[in-house]
């Protein structure tokens, strides 16, 4: 495994001259070649194009801002599941800035932060972590006096692409839940005129941000995306449609409860609120940690956290439906339609009751129906 | 569903559970008015039945009531009833493309604009029935041979409350196949309604709806039978009403000649 190293990736080298310098195999870069390629989706055919388009590559710069976050999408990327190349990518492209990762702070890194900006401008990569509040003239998240949407809007001008990592950068995550007290907003929200990929997730697989940025690099430009803006590569399937619990569903067996039979046996958590048949996103396949485990691998549903205000509408996270609000009790909606279901019966029974009452009445009154002049047919009533 | 067409009297009662005692059976001079054409209650009927089994077998997919054991390849059961489910909804939107052509191929009834009865008189009879339903008194205007406006809006909601839910219902349909056309053609509902789990809960809250729909519908038309005597129910299975010659109707000229007789019966036509 090799760690981030004493001695750096130099301006002039390309990616191939600076691995062979370090001692990484043109094997290992190869085999990393046809993951990444399996990972995007391209097959494996395409890993010699990979392999050129890298080995090519002059050392390209990562702005990463930190906003209104929680560093766990940093994290995440940190665990990529396959650690040499992992680490390897993260080492090699030059991170001139995040929070978490670099030794220095204040004003000097800082400077450093503007003086690479100027000498990539137009080609360096902005990826975001963490959301953008907008309420109070956004002093919420300040670094180095400046507001978190003018540190986005700066970055974004110069970049060549922008990753919208995490699900704070994708729509504000919790901090933008109901009510959203700091009016936190997604990058797409601030930046408007600039592709976006929004790498989903709370947090997201690393994979997926190494994988884009792979694509970026090989291909010169962002993956295709869906109607979120993820790239489909990873997030073009739903949980449900790749869950490894699936057969469960579809045999009709269910966890009940987290410490049932059923739950022993591993089966389907729908009914304990798995959000997986609304949610898009590669966990079933990328898996978390270098491949260790997922959520629902590891007995727990899903919670929807790659789509959009998950955190309203995925909620309660342990139930099938959201709930609906209602004389200050939150009540389910089956709870509710069955009261509405009986209100309407009993209503019917007595509105019939009612009818059938003021009908006789109003006949016999009407037409003075003599009580002897019955016909045969109405004896046997 | 106005409860016009008023109480002729016999001495008859009807023998329901003795229920109906002192009540009368008609008499007079009637005439069968046929409006309802074959298509239209077909589909009703089909749509009918389909609505059932939606409602059964959409509940187990909101909150599966049967478990299976043993292995699971051993057992389809989710997987069925989902089959049910999507097949049923296939035949109630082939109900709706039936009903849709009837909106144009029908007669006056049953076309489009009847479907909207916007005019300040149908709205004075919709407050007027309103009235009647509340306080069970009967009106003294004309009746309508044909669907009330209260009756009319009624059905239109239903099928607005059908359309939101096959709209719903394919859009998470479509989301196993993502790229689909199904799944493109719908792609404007979760964002318009706020994510796929806006989705399902209007799908589920309007399932609710067309049951507590279906209780009041069964009822006035029943309800109707009872007091119009016109045979409201079985206008749905035979097409066509009994009316009595006797009364003015709003939107049929009952001296015309009536649309045909009673298919097969002797039933006497006094008027012919």
């Amino acid at each position: 495994m090799i760690t981030p190293s004493a001695y750096g990736w130099t301006e002039s080298e390309t990616l191939r001259q600076h691995l062979e310098s370090r001692g990484v195999s043109r094997r290992d870069f190869l085999k990393f070649c046809g993951e990444i390629a399996v990972v995007l989706g391209v097959g494996a055919a395409a890993a010699p194009r990979i392999a050129r388009a890298l080995e090519a590559v002059k050392r390209p710069t990562v702005i990463w801002l930190q906003l209104q976050e929680c560093t766990g999408c940093v994290e995440s990327v940190l665990r990529t599941a396959d650690p040499t190349i992992g680490d390897l990518l993260l080492d090699l492209v030059s991170l001139d800035y995040n929070h978490t990762l670099m030794a220095g702070a204040g004003t000097a890194v800082e400077k450093a932060k503007q003086s690479s900006m100027a000498a990539n401008k137009g080609k360096y990569i902005l990826v975001v972590t963490g959301s953008i509040p907008t309420k109070e003239g956004g002093i919420y998240t300040m670094v180095g006096g400046r507001t978190a949407e003018v540190l986005v809007k700066e970055a974004a001008d110069g970049a060549a692409a922008i990753l919208a990592v995490g699900a704070c950068a994708h729509f504000g995550s919790v901090q933008a839940a109901r009510p959203n007290p700091t009016g936190a907003v997604g990058v797409r929200d601030i930046i408007k005129n600039r592709p976006i990929v929004n790498i989903a997730g709370c947090p997201p697989i690393g994979d997926t941000v190494t994988a884009t940025v792979v694509h970026f690099l090989t291909y010169g430009r962002l993956p295709a995306v869906d109607g979120e803006g993820r790239p489909l590569f990873a997030y073009g399937k739903r949980i449900h449609d790749q869950c490894t619990r699936r057969a469960h569903f579809d045999a009709g067996q269910f966890v009940q409860a987290f410490d049932d039979e059923s739950a022993r046996k591993g089966f389907c958590l729908y009914s304990v609120g798995c959000k997986g048949p609304a949610t898009f996103s590669p966990c079933p396949i990328f898996q978390w940690n270098t491949r260790t485990s997922w959520p629902i691998g590891a007995g727990h549903p899903c919670i929807g956290c790659t789509e959009p205000h998950f955190w309203d509408t995925m909620t309660p996270f342990y139930g099938r439906l959201p709930n609906v609000g209602g004389f200050a009790v939150e009540q389910r909606v089956d709870t509710i339609g069955a009261a509405l279901a009986i209100g309407a019966a009993a209503g019917i029974a007595t509105h019939a009751a009612a009818t059938v009452y003021t009908q006789i009445k109003r006949r016999k009154a009407t037409h003075q129906v003599p009580e002897t002049a019955t016909e045969p047919e109405n004896q046997d009533g | 569903m106005s409860a016009t067409g008023a109480a002729r009297t016999g001495a008859r009662g009807s023998r329901l559970f003795g229920l109906g005692r002192g009540l009368s059976r008609e008499r007079g001079n009637f005439t069968w008015v046929y409006l309802w054409g074959a298509p239209l209650r077909a589909m009703h009927w089909v749509a009918a039945a389909c609505v059932v089994v939606l409602i059964v077998t959409g509940f187990y997919i909101g909150r599966p009531y049967f478990m299976t054991s043993g292995e699971a390849s051993a057992h389809f059961l989710m997987g069925r009833v989902r089959f049910i489910h999507f097949t049923a909804a296939a035949v109630l939107m082939m109900t709706g493309i039936v009903r849709v052509y009837w909106l144009f191929a029908g007669n006056r009834f049953e076309r489009l604009p009847a479907l909207f009865p916007l005019t300040p008189k149908n709205a004075r009879r919709i407050a007027r029935t309103t009235s009647e339903y509340l306080t069970f008194r009967p009106g003294k205007e004309p009746g309508l041979v044909g669907h009330g406006p209260l009756q009319q809006v009624a059905y239109t909601s239903l099928y607005l409350l059908v359309t939101v839910m096959v709209v719903t219902g394919l859009t998470m349909y479509g989301q196993s196949n993502p790229g689909g056309i199904i799944f493109r053609a719908f792609a404007w509902v979760p964002s318009l309604l706020g994510g796929l789990q806006l989705v399902r809960l209007v799908h589920h809250v309007l399932a609710w709806a067309v049951i507590v729909y279906v209780l009041i519908h069964v009822y006035f038309t029943i309800r109707s039978d009872y007091i119009e005597r016109v045979g409201r129910v079985s206008s749905i299975i035979t097409g066509g009403l009994f009316v009595s010659t006797d009364e003015k109707y709003d939107d049929y000229d009952i001296d015309e000649v009536p649309a045909r007789p009673w298919p097969g019966s002797e039933y006497p036509n006094p008027t012919k």
